[in-house]
């Protein structure tokens, strides 16, 4: 007896429904999906008891004929791709053909369709078998129920989670298909109550608004980057306040919904320095990429897609987070009441970023112009916000003259000046801090600090704890200008020392930056380097409470003008604060 | 207490003590001014607990007597007054009244109980200085003290008195002056750290002929012409020893015109970092040359002819520290010596024809690499 067979169909699609279906969120997926791809322009969801009992799906799409209907529960049988070639490129959610057969084969499926002309039909499933199609009174649309999901599949069932947990998922799996397709009306309910009743939204924003509530939506930052044939655009969080909401991350390529780590890493790296260690940015980012770049054939459920060159599609993801969060307030913030000086427009983010000395260099222009094949690249190039060679050419020129305004300290801790639009209050030591961060890091990349020698050089007393971090760090220290030897036991003779600013006090410096690195309050900044610089920076910088002069002030806000995220410190705090007018009227009750 | 006094006298008088006044106190008398009476006039004082000033006026003094006067307020009074005499009467504690030709000011004052007492100086064996001699030590010296808090000893004039000579020494740690004048029949040796805000006092309101009483108190020091007098609180020592870190073996030397190197330096200032000043200087035989780059701004070269013995040598500083320095050089040339990149060099006259020896250290400002 032969010991090899081949498997019915019945079986063969519970196997596969196993890769597609594992719980109710994946078919809500799928039949959303498939409602999306027949042009629906409202989507209604119906689950209940978490999707164990029922699951439908109401569109207004095209819907199928009475010849069509039947066979799109059978395998491989799809509208949306007809040869292999045509995999390359496909814009379509589904295009497999395997959804509605494998979710057939586990559970009591009933379609009804209607192409609108005429009567519609109704197809009833029992296991992957069609039991009877017959008329049905429909409007246009298609409508699938799914009763009994995994009834016939035990193994499955059994690793259900409760139905409050099945529920989530479905939540979180028909948010993000909102969050994609904003012009389409989606009204979700469960149990018989309303859950999510999203009317077509004009922006992204306007839709997390209508899913999270306005002021969560408000907050956020706009992300818009182009570079090469790469497009980003989105929003993220303010670095101020991640960590205050459970964080939400919501990741498209070419409109598809999907998850891949090394992206959320690009954009996490965009925030390093700006939010404490530890804590991860809220994310709505949706990507373009020529779609001959990308292949989203990868994963059943399609929620990874492979690159072909990823490298310069993540390197324009944290370019892209990093433009919004260094450009926040920007525009505006460096050009204070613009309408009274009309000399004065406000400078180009991208001119000052790209001539801040630690900007990114394009390493990978190159890189990117190779992968893609002429045509698309050029064209997508030439919708780019600022084509390459006039970024170079922006890169060498020198910085613009940064226009201060008349500042004033006060409370010895802000600097405060006036603009167009309302009051902006620095904190000195925050702005300090960032400005030196950035320097100290330039530094340790260049390897050109100044350093100072001393007279009478200093001799330190250090704790074995200090000691040990200094030895450490040995290697860094004097890359930032630290000259300093052994000198027996914990003591250390330092006979060189930074020069930062002329208020430095080197000595109280080190000693304060070894405590620190011993408190390890920094242990999970990813790199040893940056560690140091944060925390130098943080001890070498003015305190609040120190008096500046005008000069010093100016300084400090030019200097600020010039660093790369000039509105955060390397805490995370905010540096600048910003008091409207019309906050500040309605205290005055002058609303 | 009653007096009358010319505008003139009192404006002479509040001038020499105006500035010792403190602009914030945390204790109301100190922003006032005693005034008293004495034999040939009155006697105005003032101190910030740090230092105290006191000068005595000519006046006429109907009746004995005393009382502190917001100082503020009184020398803005005195600089507007008309050009007649001015009368001046207490009544009770707290009450003047100021009449000058038909202005009349009334004033709350405080007791003058409530004035701080001055320190016991006791002047019996004083040390006997010319003033014009001190004042040429301050205003060379005083420059280069710290600013900065953490070592309060640099924030001090280190001013050492020897039988045949007396000598200031100032330095931030980066930089160091000191000037040195022969004098006689100085009595014994001490070691003094001053504040140099009581020095700058003592430049500034001493005659450069007059000559000085000089002694120490307890924790103070106590400076006394015949009319005015200055005390200071001291600084506690040790002062770092100094004269270890002055060069002995700079086997490279250059002298230069003062002039051409105080301009080159100012116009590679202009291109220096804002925040280190940072120039580099190399000394070839016959030429200085000079260079300044900084990142985001631009860079910049000059060169001046010089007399340079020794090997060439390259060497950067904080261009404001060189220029500090250069302000003080008596001479119309200035003799540089070095040793190598990491060690001080020294900036010194040349030719000078005087009894006193003026030296300045500057450290190198180094580039890490």
């Amino acid at each position: 007896m032969p010991r090899i067979a081949v498997l019915a169909s019945a079986v063969a699609d519970q196997i596969a429904a196993g890769e597609v279906v594992e719980r109710p969120a994946s078919v809500v997926k799928e039949l959303v999906e498939n409602a999306l791809d027949a042009g629906a322009s409202t989507v209604e969801i119906v689950v209940e008891d978490g999707g164990r009992t029922l699951v439908r799906v109401a569109d207004d799409g095209h819907g199928m004929d009475r010849e069509d209907a039947p066979l799109a529960l059978a395998r491989h049988a799809t509208s949306k791709i007809r040869a292999a070639g045509d995999l390359v490129g496909v814009a379509s959610f589904g295009f497999r053909g395997e959804a509605l057969p494998a979710i057939a084969s586990v559970s009591q499926l009933v379609l009804e369709t209607s192409t609108g002309d005429g009567e519609g039909t109704r197809v009833v499933a029992s296991a992957g078998t069609i039991e009877r199609v017959e008329p049905a009174a429909r409007r246009r649309g298609t409508t699938v129920s799914v009763r009994q999901l995994f009834a016939n599949a035990p193994a499955r069932l059994a690793f259900l989670k409760g139905s409050r947990s099945e529920w989530r998922a479905i939540a979180d799996v028909v948010t993000t298909i909102a969050l994609g397709r904003r012009d389409v009306r989606i009204v979700l309910s469960h149990d018989g109550k309303e859950a999510l009743a999203l009317p077509p939204a004009s922006s992204l924003q306007a839709r997390i608004g209508a899913v999270w509530g306005g002021a969560f939506a408000e907050r956020l930052l706009a992300v818009e980057h182009a570079h090469g044939p790469t497009n980003v655009r989105g929003l993220v969080e303010r670095p101020a306040d991640v960590g205050t909401a459970s964080r939400r991350v919501h990741l498209a390529v070419n409109g598809r919904a999907v998850r891949d780590a090394g992206l959320v890493r690009a954009a996490e790296a965009a925030y390093r320095s700006t939010i404490p260690a530890g804590t991860r940015p809220t994310l709505f980012l949706e990507l373009t990429v020529p779609p001959d770049l990308v292949d989203v054939n990868v994963h059943p459920a399609k929620a990874e897609v492979r690159f072909r060159d990823r490298w310069p599609v993540e390197r324009t993801v944290e370019e892209a987070v990093r433009h919004a969060l260094g450009t926040f307030e920007a525009g505006a913030w460096f050009a204070p009441r613009p309408a009274a000086t009309p000399g004065w427009a406000p400078m180009p983010e991208r001119a000052l970023l790209a001539a801040a000395p630690a900007a990114p260099v394009p390493l990978f222009d190159d890189d990117a112009e190779a992968a893609a094949p002429g045509g698309v690249a050029t064209a997508a190039a030439a919708g780019a916000a600022v084509p390459p060679d006039a970024a170079e050419e922006l890169a060498q020129r020198p910085p613009a003259e940064v226009l201060v305004p008349p500042l004033v300290q006060v409370g010895r801790t802000y600097l405060m000046f006036e603009r167009a639009d309302g009051l902006v209050l620095i904190d000195q030591h925050s702005a300090h801090e960032r400005i030196l961060y950035e320097r100290f890091l330039r530094q340790l990349a260049s390897g050109h600090a100044p350093s100072q020698q001393l007279l009478f050089p200093l001799t330190v007393h250090l704790g074995p704890a200090e000691a040990e971090a200094f030895e450490q760090h040995a290697a860094l220290f004097a890359q930032l200008g630290y000259r300093a030897e052994g000198f027996g036991g914990h003591t250390v003779l330092v006979s060189a020392v930074p020069a930062p600013h002329p208020r430095f006090d080197a000595e109280q410096c080190l000693r304060d930056t070894l405590a620190q690195l011993t408190a390890d309050r920094f242990a999970a900044t990813p790199a040893r380097h940056e560690r140091l610089a944060a925390t130098i920076a943080c001890k070498a910088a003015v305190k609040a409470g120190d008096a500046l002069s005008a000069d010093e002030m100016r300084a400090l806000y030019v200097a600020l003008a010039t660093t790369e995220l000039p509105a955060h410190d390397v805490h995370g705090r905010s540096t600048v604060v910003h008091l409207r007018w019309d906050e500040i009227d309605r205290r005055f009750g002058r609303a | 207490m009653r007096f009358t006094i010319t505008r003139e006298k009192l404006q002479e008088g509040l001038s020499a003590v105006g500035a010792s006044i403190p602009s914030k106190t945390t204790l109301p008398v100190l922003a006032n001014i005693l005034v008293e009476t004495t034999d040939k006039g009155i006697r105005l004082s003032g101190t910030d607990l740090d230092i105290a000033v006191a000068t005595e006026v000519a006046a006429d003094v109907d009746s004995p007597g005393g009382i502190t006067i917001p100082a503020k307020k009184l020398i803005e009074i005195a600089r507007e007054l008309p050009p007649n005499p001015v009368k001046v009467a207490s009544s009770g504690d707290q009450r003047i009244t100021l009449e000058c030709g038909r202005s009349k000011f009334k004033l709350l004052g405080l007791p003058k109980d409530e004035f701080p007492a001055f320190p016991a100086v006791k002047f019996a064996n004083a040390l006997r200085i010319k003033s014009g001699e001190l004042q040429q030590l301050i205003s060379h010296v005083a420059f280069a003290v710290s600013t900065e808090e953490s070592r309060p000893i640099l924030n001090g004039v280190l001013w050492e008195l020897r039988a045949d000579r007396m000598r200031m020494v100032a330095t931030n740690g980066h930089r160091l002056a000191k000037m040195e004048l022969p004098v006689n029949g100085g009595g014994g040796s001490q070691d003094l750290i001053v504040p140099p805000k009581a020095l700058e006092q003592i430049r500034r309101l001493f005659p450069a002929e007059e000559e000085l009483e000089i002694a120490k108190g307890e924790n103070h020091l106590g400076f006394r012409s015949p009319l005015t007098s200055v005390f200071t609180r001291l600084i506690e020592g040790p002062y770092p020893n100094y004269e270890q870190v002055i060069p002995k073996d700079n086997d490279k030397v250059c002298i230069a015109d003062k002039a051409l190197l105080t301009s080159a330096i100012k116009r590679m200032s202009v291109i220096a970092s804002d925040q280190t000043h940072r120039i580099k200087l190399s000394f070839n035989a016959g030429m200085l040359k000079f260079a300044v780059q900084t990142p985001d701004l631009g860079e910049a070269q000059d060169e001046i002819p010089v007399r340079f013995d020794g090997d060439p040598i390259d060497i950067g500083f904080n261009a404001s520290y060189l220029l500090e320095v250069l302000r003080f050089i008596p001479t119309d040339e200035v003799k540089l010596t070095l040793k190598a990149p990491e060690r001080a060099a020294t900036i010194e006259p040349e030719a000078w024809k005087d009894p006193a020896a003026f030296l300045a250290l500057v450290m190198p400002l180094r580039l890490v690499d």
